[in-house]
């Protein structure tokens, strides 16, 4: 199960799975958001290159003009694959807080 | 476990269910599953992405092994793609040289403890283990 909306906050939260299946809705989801947006993932439990390309693609569109994409309340596995990725030198990350 | 899987994004939640069981059946690692899938989902995907020239199911292989489990995934009636070659990912490009794709092989090799290809009879079939320890995806 994956699901993307927006809290009380005004974040962008993830919840579940974001797999290549899931790309897509994801990818249409943030096509919709404009100017600097947080990323809250504190409640998604896996992410494939799938959503890494999501997460790019939006990245390098928001950052016209914008900081972009902030990740907050990354999960270690998360995290483990933006690092081996080399997304942590491209993304404000922080870390979910155990 | 042997199962054959259509060569579609919709099976990824299947595989995933047929992997929760096989670990729960066989005892295996609860701290393996995220490698684990994340190297099926990468691989099967591949498969699905670039071998359009056939419609055969993608046969999926699972057995327990010391400290943790081995996959198989066999793609039939497809050309050779090696995976274990390395594909030249730069993880340092900065951003506006970086473009979704290409990560899901380069993924895979970062989290396996042994990764094996055989292709043969237009049977295209990759082997890999992950253990306890090594992979901390």
């Amino acid at each position: 199960m994956f699901s993307i909306d927006f809290n009380d906050l005004g974040q962008v939260t993830m919840t579940g799975r974001l797999d290549a299946a899931q790309a897509a809705n994801a990818q249409a989801f943030l096509d919709q958001v404009s100017g600097e947006c947080i990323l809250n993932l504190a409640e998604l439990e896996y992410m494939s290159s799938a959503g890494l390309g999501v997460l790019l693609k939006t990245h390098k569109r928001l950052m016209v003009g914008t900081s972009g994409l902030k990740l907050i309340n990354v999960n270690s596995h998360i995290n483990d694959i933006l690092r081996y990725s080399g997304f942590d030198k491209l993304f404000d990350i922080s870390l979910l807080q155990k | 476990m042997k199962k054959f899987f259509a060569r579609s994004y919709d099976e990824i939640t299947p595989i995933v269910d047929a992997t929760e069981q096989f670990f729960k059946q066989n005892s295996i690692d609860p701290a393996l599953r995220t490698p684990v899938d994340l190297c099926i989902e990468e691989l099967f995907v591949n498969m699905v992405n670039y071998n359009k020239e056939t419609q055969r199911e993608i046969l999926l292989e699972m057995e327990p092994v010391a400290g943790g489990i081995k996959v198989s995934l066999t793609d039939y009636d497809v050309e050779r793609f090696d995976p274990t070659v390395p594909r030249g990912i730069n993880i340092d490009a900065p951003l506006a040289e970086r473009t979704p794709g290409g990560l899901g092989v380069y993924l895979v090799l970062k989290m396996v403890d042994s990764i094996h290809y055989e292709y043969h009879d237009r049977q295209s079939k990759i082997t890999f283990q992950i253990k306890g320890g090594k992979a901390d995806v």
